[in-house]
Parts: C-alpha cells; sequence; structure tokens
C-alpha cells in the first residue's frame, strides 16, 4: 500500500454568470497517482493545470465554490476525501505538511519566527517552552540557517526570500510529518540560493525516509530532485514514471513538447511551437483534453484515452502512445 | 528599527501643524462668512450708529483681515477664547466645565460599541452570508442608517412616557436631588466620590438610555469596520497557511484579532471623534447639558465666540486623537 | 403542431433574454437590487407626489389637529393640523433636491482636484492633501452646522455647505485610485508608447477612477440626506412647515413626551428607509464591481 494514493479525483468551480446561467469548470478531471515510503514525485505542467488545486484538495483547503465533485484519497489508508473538518485538521502539520510558495507573506508576520516554531509544535499536544525552543533552534539548524539561535528572536519581515524559505521548511518539518507537500518552493529565490534551498530540502526527506510532493513548473528542478514525475495537464494527470523514464522516452505528445520548451532543447533542435491556450474549462473536449493542440490528433482522439503502459511504472494517458495497429473502431 | 520608529513619529507630529493652523483658520472665517454682523449682535438691535462703529473698533472688526487673524492667534495664546455673550463667562471655562458631562456619555458609548461590534464583526467574517452575517449586517446597517436623535426621542416615548422606567429625559440627575460638590466634574464619579448612593444611581439612570442609543449608532459602523478587517486578514496568505497546518479556530481567530488590532485602533480614533459630534445630537435630545448641548445652543443663538470654541475645540480634540492613535500603532506594529 | 419547428426556436446558443440579465443580477447581489427597488420607490413617490398624495402637504386643518392615524390620515395629522403622509411624500422631494445637486457638486470638486493630487503629487498633492486632513479634522455635522447656521438656512447653503464638506471624500479615493493606477503596467505601457499626460489621463485613468467613485456616491448620498435632516432637526437647516423630513421630526419632539408619537415616528421611518436603501445600493455596487467582494458570496 502506497502512503499516498489519489484516484479519479474530481474538482468542479460552480458559479452563475449575470444571466444567472450555472457554469462549471471542471479544474480536475480525475487526476490519479500513488507516492511511496522515500519517494520524491515532482507534479509539472503549465499554469492553470490543476497543480496547487490538487493539493489544496487533498488538505480539504477548497473553499466556494470549489468542491470535490467525485474521487478518493488515501493517506496511510485512511480516506481524506469527506473526512470530517476536525480529523482532518488533526492530520494536517503534523503528518502532512506543506511549503507554500510565498515563504514571506505566509509567516505570521505579528509573531517571533522561535515562537511560530513552538506554536507549530503544540500542533502535536502539549509541549515544555523551553524544550520547544531548544527543538526548534535544532530545526533551524537543521535546514541550514546560520546563527539560529539568535533567528529564533527575529521577526518575518527582518528575513530574507531564502530564509524564510528555509523557516518555512523547518516549520513543516518539525513535526517529523510523513509527507511533504511543497508547492513550487522556490519561485522568486535566486537560483543559487534555489539549488541550496532544494538540496536541504532533499537531503531531509530521504534522510528521514519520509515523503514529498513537489509541485514546480521547473523541469529542471524535477530533473534533479525527484524520483518520480506526473505530468499535468487541463486537471488530468497525462503521464507518469520514474524520472528516467519520463525524461528518456516521454510518450505524451505534451510531455514531449514541455521538454522541447527547455532553453538547451530549442538551442539544439532549434523553435518548437508548443504553446497554445489553455484549455477552456468550462467547455472541455470529450477524450483527450490536449486533442486541440496535438499535432498528432486523430479520430480517436475523441474517445477517453486509455492509460498506456510504458515500460515499468511509465503510464501515459494517449491513444498514440504505445506504437499499435490501426485502430479502425473509431 | 526605532531610529526610523522615532523619526516617523517627529514626521507625524510636524505634519499636524500645518494642519492646526488651518484649523485656526477655518475657525477664524466661521464668524466672518455669516450675514448677521457680531458688532449688531453684541450692540443689541436698537444702538444707534456711532455705538455699532464704537463696537466694532473695540472688536478690531475695523482692521484687515490677516491683522485680524494675527490678532485671534495672539489671543488664542493667552487661553483667551473669547466670551459667551449670552452670559458674558469665558468660553474656555464652559468648554472645561462641560467636558466631563460629555465625556461621561461618549466613552461608554464607544466602550461598549467596540466590546460588542468588534466580536460580532469578527464572528460574522468567519461565514461570509451564513446566517449570523446576515443578521449582523442587519444590525450594522440599521445603526449606521438611525439617526441617532430620533432613536433617543423613541427611546424617550417607549421608556418614559409609556413604560415610566427610564427618568425624565432632563437634566443628569432628578430634580429633587442636590448634586454633590464637583470634584472631578463627571456628575456620576463625582456622586460615586461623594459616597452619595443615590445621587449616583440617579445619574446612571439619566446616563442609561443615552449611552445606549449612542452605542447603537456607533456599533453599526464597528460590525462593519470589524468585518471587512477580518475578512481581509482571513484572505491573507499566513492565515491560508495557518489553515494548512492544522492551525484551530481559536488560534486563527486569535491571530485575526491580533491582526486587526491596528487598524481597528485607529478606527477607533474615527469613532470617538465622529461620537463627540452625534454625542451632541443626544445630548440635546435628553437635555443633559454638555459640551454638545452646550455648542448646539450656541450654534442656535449664534454665540459667535461660543460656536468659535466649541468648533475649534472639537476639532483640536480630532487632531490630538489622531495623533495619539498614530503613535499606538507605531507601538503596536513590529515593523516600526 | 410537430410539422412545424422554426430554426430560430432551437434552443441554440441564444442569448438569455433581458430578463435573465435581471435576475443574474439581483441573485449575484440581492443587496443591489433592495436597494434599487427601494430607492426607485422613493424616486416614483417624488415625482408623482401631487398624484398619490392624500392632501395638500401644508394645507392645515385647524380642527384636525394631533389626530392619531386614521382612515381619513393614514399616518395621522400633526401639531398644525397638517396630514403627515402627504407631507412624508412630499418630503422625499426634499431628499432628492438634496442628495443629487449633493452627489454632483462633491464629485465635481472632489474628482478634479483627487486626480491632480493623484498625478501631479508633489507639493500639489502635499498642499491638497493638508486641505483635506483640516477638514477632517473637523466632525462634518458640527461644521455644517456651524457655517449654515451662520450664512443663514437655505436649501442652496445647505447643498452647498454639505456638498464642499463631503467632497475630500472622493478626492482621497481619487487620489488613491491614480496614485495605483499611475504604477499599473498598462498606464506604465501607455506612457512608454509617448501617450501624452493628459491622454493618459483622459483614457486610462479617469474611467477607472470614475468607476471607482461611483460606486461610492450612493453612499456619500445617504450620508447627505442625513445630515441634511440633522440640520433641520436642530433647526438650521429647511425651516418648517417645509415637509422636510428632519425639521418633521423636529416638530414631533415636543409630543414624544405628551404621548403623540407618530409626528415624529413615521418621518423617522421613512428617512431609515431611504437611508438603508442607498446604503444597499452602494454596497451592492461594489459587490458587483469588486470581483474580489464578488467571489467571497455564493
Amino acid at each position: 500500500m502506497s502512503l499516498l494514493e489519489v484516484r479519479d479525483l474530481r474538482v468542479h468551480f460552480e458559479s452563475r454568470d449575470l444571466y444567472n446561467q450555472r457554469r462549471v469548470a471542471s479544474a480536475l478531471n480525475g487526476v490519479t497517482f500513488a507516492l511511496d515510503k522515500g519517494e520524491i514525485l515532482g507534479l509539472v505542467g503549465e499554469s492553470g493545470a490543476g497543480k496547487s488545486l490538487t493539493t489544496l484538495a487533498l488538505l480539504g483547503l477548497l473553499r466556494p465554490p470549489a468542491r470535490i465533485v467525485g474521487g478518493s484519497a488515501r493517506f496511510d489508508g485512511q480516506e481524506l476525501v469527506g473526512m470530517p473538518p476536525a480529523a482532518l485538521n488533526r492530520i494536517r502539520g503534523t503528518e502532512l505538511t506543506m511549503v507554500v510558495q510565498s515563504p514571506r507573506t505566509s509567516l505570521d508576520p505579528l509573531a517571533r519566527i522561535g515562537d511560530q516554531l513552538v506554536r507549530m509544535q503544540r500542533r502535536r499536544g502539549p509541549v515544555d517552552k523551553a524544550e520547544a525552543m531548544r527543538r526548534a533552534q535544532a530545526m533551524l539548524e537543521e535546514v541550514g540557517i546560520p546563527d539560529a539561535a539568535r533567528r529564533l528572536q527575529a521577526w518575518p519581515h527582518q528575513l530574507s526570500g531564502g530564509m524564510a524559505q528555509r523557516v518555512l521548511m523547518a516549520l513543516a518539518l518539525v513535526n517529523r510529518p510523513r509527507l511533504l507537500i511543497a508547492d513550487e518552493p522556490t519561485t522568486g529565490l535566486d537560483v543559487t540560493v534555489q539549488a541550496q534551498v532544494l538540496d536541504t530540502l532533499r537531503a531531509l526527506v530521504q534522510g528521514r525516509g519520509m515523503a514529498a510532493l513537489m509541485i514546480t513548473h521547473d523541469l529542471g528542478v524535477i530533473a534533479h530532485y525527484c524520483t518520480r514525475v506526473a505530468v499535468m495537464f487541463a486537471g488530468t494527470i497525462v503521464e507518469q514514471g520514474t524520472v528516467t523514464e519520463v525524461f528518456r522516452n516521454p510518450a505524451h505528445p505534451y510531455t514531449r513538447a514541455l521538454l522541447a520548451s527547455t532553453p538547451r532543447r530549442i538551442a539544439q533542435s532549434g523553435y518548437r511551437i508548443t504553446g497554445g491556450a489553455p484549455p477552456n474549462l468550462y467547455a472541455l473536449p470529450t477524450g483527450c483534453p490536449y486533442q486541440d493542440r496535438c499535432p498528432q490528433r486523430a479520430a480517436i482522439c475523441a474517445t477517453p484515452p486509455p492509460a498506456a503502459e510504458a515500460g515499468g511504472s511509465h503510464r501515459a494517458w494517449c491513444h498514440f502512445a504505445v506504437p499499435r495497429p490501426e485502430t479502425v473502431d473509431a | 528599527m526605532l531610529k526610523t520608529a522615532s523619526t516617523f513619529a517627529l514626521r507625524r507630529v510636524l505634519i499636524s501643524i500645518p494642519v492646526l493652523l488651518g484649523i485656526l483658520f477655518v475657525t477664524f472665517m466661521l464668524v466672518r462668512i455669516g450675514q448677521q454682523d457680531p458688532a449688531a449682535m453684541i450692540a443689541g438691535p436698537i444702538a444707534d450708529p456711532g455705538i455699532l462703529t464704537q463696537v466694532r473698533k473695540d472688536l478690531g472688526l475695523d482692521q484687515p483681515i490677516w491683522v485680524q487673524f494675527g490678532a485671534y492667534l495672539m489671543r488664542l495664546l493667552q487661553g483667551d477664547l473669547g466670551r459667551s455673550w449670552q452670559d458674558g463667562t469665558p468660553v474656555l471655562h464652559h468648554l472645561l466645565s462641560h467636558l466631563p458631562i460629555t465625556l461621561e456619555l461618549v466613552l461608554p458609548a464607544l466602550a461598549l460599541a467596540f466590546l460588542l461590534g468588534v466580536p460580532i464583526g469578527l464572528q460574522a467574517a468567519l461565514r461570509p452570508n451564513g446566517l449570523f452575517d446576515q443578521v449582523s449586517r442587519g444590525i450594522a446597517l440599521f445603526g449606521f442608517s438611525v439617526p441617532t436623535y430620533w432613536l433617543g426621542l423613541m427611546a424617550i416615548f417607549v421608556f418614559f412616557y409609556s413604560l415610566g422606567w427610564a427618568p425624565a429625559p432632563m437634566g443628569l440627575l432628578s430634580m429633587e436631588l442636590v448634586a454633590p460638590d464637583p470634584i472631578t466634574g463627571f456628575p456620576t464619579l463625582d456622586a460615586l466620590l461623594a459616597g452619595d448612593w443615590k445621587a449616583a444611581a440617579s445619574s446612571i439612570g439619566h446616563l442609561a438610555l443615552p449611552v445606549l442609543c449612542l452605542t447603537l449608532a456607533a456599533g453599526g459602523p464597528v460590525i462593519k469596520q470589524a468585518r471587512a478587517i477580518a475578512i481581509e486578514i482571513l484572505g491573507m496568505d499566513h492565515i491560508l497557511y495557518a489553515r494548512a497546518a492544522g492551525f484551530s479556530t481559536r488560534r486563527i481567530q486569535r491571530m485575526v484579532l491580533r491582526g486587526a488590532l491596528v487598524p481597528l485602533v485607529t478606527f477607533a480614533g474615527v469613532e470617538l471623534v465622529s461620537l463627540f459630534a452625534t454625542g451632541s445630537l443626544v445630548e440635546y435630545v435628553f437635555a443633559r447639558g454638555g459640551l454638545g448641548h452646550w455648542g448646539l445652543n450656541a450654534i442656535m443663538q449664534s454665540d459667535f465666540a461660543a460656536v468659535q470654541g466649541y468648533v475649534l475645540a472639537l476639532a483640536v480634540c480630532s487632531v490630538v486623537v489622531f495623533l495619539v492613535v498614530d503613535l499606538c500603532t507605531l507601538l503596536l506594529e513590529p515593523r516600526g | 403542431m410537430s410539422a412545424h419547428i422554426a430554426p430560430h426556436s432551437l434552443p441554440v446558443t441564444a442569448r438569455p433574454p433581458r430578463s435573465a440579465l435581471l435576475l443574474g443580477i439581483a441573485r449575484r447581489s440581492p443587496t443591489f437590487a433592495a436597494g434599487l427597488l427601494i430607492v426607485l420607490a422613493f424616486a416614483l413617490a417624488a415625482i408623482l407626489a401631487p398624484w398619490l398624495a392624500p392632501h395638500d402637504p401644508v394645507q392645515s386643518f385647524p380642527d384636525k389637529v394631533l389626530l392619531p392615524p386614521q382612515s381619513d390620515f393614514p399616518l395621522g395629522t400633526d401639531g398644525n393640523g397638517m396630514d403627515l403622509a402627504s407631507r412624508l411624500i412630499f418630503g422625499s422631494r426634499y431628499a432628492f433636491a438634496i442628495l443629487l445637486p449633493v452627489g454632483l457638486l462633491s464629485l465635481a470638486v472632489g474628482l478634479p482636484l483627487g486626480l491632480l493630487a493623484g498625478y501631479r503629487g508633489g507639493w500639489v498633492d502635499e498642499v491638497l492633501m493638508r486641505a483635506a486632513d483640516v477638514l477632517r479634522a473637523f466632525p462634518t455635522i458640527i461644521l455644517a452646522l456651524a457655517v449654515v447656521a451662520a450664512a443663514g438656512p437655505s436649501l442652496i447653503n445647505v447643498v452647498i455647505v454639505v456638498g464642499l464638506l463631503d467632497s475630500p471624500i472622493f478626492m482621497r479615493l481619487v487620489r488613491a485610485e491614480v496614485l495605483a493606477l499611475r504604477r499599473a503596467p498598462f498606464v506604465v505601457a501607455a506612457r512608454a508608447q509617448g501617450c501624452s499626460t493628459a491622454r493618459i489621463i483622459l483614457v486610462h485613468i479617469l474611467p477607472n477612477a470614475i468607476l471607482g467613485a461611483t460606486a461610492q456616491l450612493p453612499i456619500r448620498m445617504a450620508w447627505a440626506v442625513r445630515i441634511s435632516a440633522t440640520l433641520a432637526f436642530i433647526g438650521v437647516g429647511i425651516q418648517a412647515p417645509a415637509p422636510e423630513w428632519g425639521a418633521m421630526i423636529r416638530q414631533g419632539a415636543e409630543y414624544v413626551i405628551s404621548g403623540e408619537w407618530w409626528v415624529a415616528t413615521f418621518p423617522g421611518f421613512t428617512l431609515i428607509l431611504l437611508v438603508i436603501g442607498l446604503n444597499l445600493l452602494g454596497d451592492g455596487v461594489q459587490d458587483l464591481l469588486d470581483p474580489r467582494r464578488r467571489a467571497s458570496g455564493k
């Protein structure tokens, strides 16, 4: 059994327009993936593909008009979808923690760093303040913050972006969670700082035998720091597998387009058109969501693509993922 | 950090100076825009032109306007706000003796409005458009829209005329009681200090309806403001993060309250200043004879020096209140 | 009947009817709909007053003084034997005679000054803002009372004084809007393309600033109605026997302690209803304009 098993997760945004017509945006359309202990799974895709929404749905943090309309998410065997808010709240911040993309504004501006770390430890129950402070300092040292004892007294506005991101990591790890979700943890940081932060993150996750779900749109980050990757498009996972499998042999046309758009590939093979408007979530095409932008589009694409096995754990949801005889039934 | 805070404070104090001068000019001009001639007012309707010219000269009204303004400032510097022509008493004396009566009405109303309004507004913000929110918005809207003086009249009709629970809406004490000697100038406080329980009870009884009316009128804006502030804070990143970290609702409420403190203190300053104005209408309806009642009377009687002194006192009050509030927020904000 | 189906009657992607638009707006902001309904009702009452009112608003029936509500005088009569209902209906004319010109005046003064302060900045901004600070220091009601009392009680004086005293609010609002817009990418882009200052203000900043200010207009109008009624209540605004609501409450004040409650009560209710209507309208406009507020709704 995997630590986290997400199956066919669906999220809709329901609203009404000025003409009082009901509008439904299908933001997540059956997201399926699994994550094991010791793994770092990278979730990649363009903006609006539903990466962050997936994590919000997992944590039960969706607010109206968004809501889960179907599917399941099992964390360590417990069903998260439909779990009572109080029970879910006990898991959040203790077993399942999060590092977000805006570190400086996500820290409580009116509390010192040390106090925030103590507060977080109290999520697990009463702790002696001095003991909690000692652990807080140790945690700050672990995430690579110099002069940790002094930093305990600092206010969030006195920290640089990279420091704030490390503090956020310390907050996420201080309760020794089993799963860490990192939502674009390095956007807005300098490239060198980015690498340091991610190195620390990887070392801690692997050293503690936990798992991590990392959301990013940076393929370089995935290639360096993740063990497995899932590619998202229009609210579905279109391809997943180990990083080596997917990067060596991309089986879905969207993944190929994505890989071809990294600067090095563009330099190697000339400019390739990969973009196009993101699909209209209010009116998704039936069948494959990528068909409107796909160079290989055919009649069969109007039917839902199967999960094609491409060797090992490698799967791609495309009719043409694996070369096979011409189908005539479409 | 301390240095930037003190420079900010200094700058804030310096900014008040031109504002204060502007206020003085406005109050100075107040008696000059009128169609009535102060000299004629003082000399009386049957004075002959000779006396009128003499009075005008005594008042300095024949001088150019900036000379008059200068003279006005000089007199103010010496603490001379002029005399009320109705009773010949110095305006400053009136202001100081009436102020405690007004404070005794305004301060409890302000405190009650915040003690009730802030929790209601915060609670409403937790579930926007829920039942609690709808009801509290209704109350706030009513408090916003109801004229205080009319509310006072209705309260008098219900609680004095119909039910007979409230004392007659006149003065600070029942007629048959003798007010204890003033020590602080606050009627209820003086009665308590003198150990005169009967007078204290009567004083509080006379205070109840006016304070309630003012509380409702002041509470509307407080609810609306607290709700708006809380909704804004609830949408901030650190609150979303706190939710993702599984913090309890109580903890999140405390974070919101702490974050709302600075904007609420600022708003309390604004409310205090506006309560001096609305409070005067309540004083008028309940014939309490406080600063506001006295000021409205002066306006109705065209008692120029008194009007000038009253308006000036209110404006200076608000400058001081805004200044104090801004300095308080400096202390409350960690970033200084 | 199945023989003919006109092609245009098929529910293709036809635009829903206009009534659906109204319904949609009402659903998105019931506040707006309720406010609009109330304000329109008062506007109708003001326009149709001579036909709606059962009596002349200033006609005195000397033998019908202080009558409680009854069939002939649905809301009773006042101390002069005048019909309260008729006076209330005609009173809405005073309300609109105050709120429309006051709104226009404060907008006409505040908008250009706000644009100037926000766009020019520097000492112009400093002077204008300090002037606004000066006016803000005075409680509006008291200053309005003092000025109108000195200048003489008349409708036009009330309008000018209240309108001018309220204009700093629009000035601040527009200034803040301009400051935000000045750094907005689309304005920076316009400047980079060599657009003139006048063009940037007129084409890019003004419409946005006006939109922001308009949302505030009904709330300021509610304020104007309240303040003019207060002036009349104190006796320095519009004077009785003119059927102005505040003046009517003043007339009724003395009867409250002798039990003739209706004289003061009904003008108060009427005033509150219009003020609530305008406030709802203002809140509703903001709900509809501000996508953030809209999203937080249902």
